[in-house]
């Protein structure tokens, strides 16, 4: 997966995220619900933003906060399911 | 996509229309008409056919419950427990748990019913006492659950509790030794729908009907349950409506009031006017909401939180507007519109009740603030 793919997926990412908060710098690896940046109603709605506009499907085996809980953190899980897809 | 409202008009015209005044009465649905509803595959209209469901988009879901609202909300309830049982274990559920249970869900073999409301706890979902703790490889459950829907004959629960501080869902079996079922009854609204208590007593199920990972039941389990469940009702609310404004109308087109009818008095055209308007922006809401599922998009999420919203309130006045219409005769059971009147405030406390909606609402549309390009890091 090259660098262009990460940041392409990242920035993806973060401008989704923007789009429901109300502030607009964070630290890439805050923990966005810990921290209250969104609420826990936020969680599935990202969950769908990802299947969605990258083509994977969370299941079960992939319900795990540390996947989703930041903008790097997304970003990791998006390039390790869109790697194993591809592998 | 074949648009099947009409098949499920003309269903609802001929077997339930016509008998929800009784079931109401007798706060009873006869099992032969769930099970007439389950040989039209109506019970598992979303589940993929892979488990014996129709695969029918989501727009055809909400078509399905808006003519079912029109002729009973109680049986309309059927569809929505059903629903957001199926959907949260296609979700979340193992392949062992879906090829356990979604065939005979899908099929209508097994009602299926969302145990999350308890006695102190509705609204406020992480306030759940009801508990699972480990008993070498399985669970025991103990707690209580209230006022859940289809409760008195549903054959499984999807249980929700907690396991140490983590929350939970669990499949349970109706035969489960343990389990103790009490009805409740003299409910204003939703009077069939089979509404139960259930107290739960060392029940002892296995680790393996656990569904989602331990810790995820609150966060992930449970909205996909209740976001079908507000699709349902938004579109059950739909109906409600639709029959309140063609009670209205066609009361007004008939009724005389010396050499004028109903309709020509100013006053009654303006509840009119409401009514019909409110039925087609709901009409819209719920469409957009529905077709947002289908398409899978983020958004569905606060599309069918307004359109459950918007629907739910209008019908709520419109209930009581077509009673108004109606007069005596509007008070009275032999209309429609009495039972329209006690089933369209239930449709404001189900699914998240009005003010839970405009608390969520409210962060999402202050939240969307930075969508506008307003903010600055200074704000």
């Amino acid at each position: 997966m090259s660098t262009r793919d990460h940041d392409g997926i990242k920035e993806t990412v973060r401008s989704f995220i923007l789009s429901s908060i109300t502030i607009t710098d964070w630290d890439d690896d805050a923990d966005l619900f810990e921290s209250g940046i969104v609420n826990s109603l936020f969680a599935v709605q990202l969950m769908t933003f990802v299947e969605k506009t990258f083509g994977i499907e969370v299941g079960m085996d992939d319900l795990d906060m540390a996947n989703f809980k930041s903008l790097n953190a997304t970003t990791a899980f998006v390039l390790k399911k869109n790697g194993r897809r591809g592998g | 996509m074949v648009d099947r409202h009409e098949e499920f008009k003309a269903f609802v015209a001929r077997h339930v229309a016509p008998f929800a005044e009784q079931w109401d009465r007798d706060q009873s649905i006869p099992d032969s008409v769930i099970a007439k509803v389950a040989q039209c595959g109506y019970l598992g209209s979303s589940l993929p056919s892979e488990y014996d469901g129709q695969g029918w988009d989501v727009v055809t879901f909400g078509l399905l419950n808006e003519a079912f609202g029109r002729g009973s909300s109680a049986l309309t309830g059927v569809l929505t427990v059903q629903a957001m049982v199926s959907m949260a274990l296609l979700k979340w559920g193992t392949v062992e748990q879906k090829r356990a249970w979604l065939p005979p869900l899908a099929k209508g073999e097994m009602i299926g019913a969302f145990a999350l409301t308890e006695p102190g706890a509705g609204s406020a979902m992480q306030s759940l006492v009801t508990e699972f703790t480990q008993n070498g490889g399985g669970l025991i459950l103990n707690g209580s659950k209230k006022w859940i829907s289809c409760g008195q004959f549903a054959a499984v629960f999807l249980v929700f509790g907690t396991l140490g501080q983590r929350s939970v869902a669990c499949v349970v079996p109706r035969n489960t030794p343990g389990l103790q079922i009490e009805p409740i009854t003299d409910l204003m609204g939703f009077r069939a729908a089979g509404l139960a208590q259930l107290h739960f007593h060392d029940v002892e199920v296995p680790s393996a009907n656990l569904v989602g990972k331990p810790g995820f039941a609150l966060s992930h389990v449970a909205p996909v349950g209740l976001h079908y469940g507000r699709i349902s009702t938004a579109c059950s609310a739909l109906g409600l409506l639709r029959g309140c404004f063609e009670e209205s109308i066609t009361h007004a087109a008939i009724r005389k009031i010396g050499d004028k009818t109903v309709g020509d008095m100013g006053m009654v055209r303006s509840l009119i006017a409401r009514m019909g308007t409110d039925l087609e922006a709901g009409s819209s809401l719920c469409r957009n909401a529905c077709r947002a599922e289908d398409d899978h998009l983020p958004a569905a999420f606060e599309k069918t939180l307004m359109a459950k919203y918007f629907t739910s309130r209008a019908a709520v006045r419109a209930a009581s507007d077509a009673v108004q219409i109606r007069g005596a005769s509007g008070c009275h059971g032999s209309s429609p519109v009495s039972r329209y009147y006690r089933d369209a405030k239930i449709m404001e406390i189900i699914e998240g009740t009005t003010q839970i909606h405009e608390d969520i609402l409210g962060k999402i549309f202050v939240d969307q603030a930075g969508r506008f390009g307003t903010l600055t890091r200074s704000d």
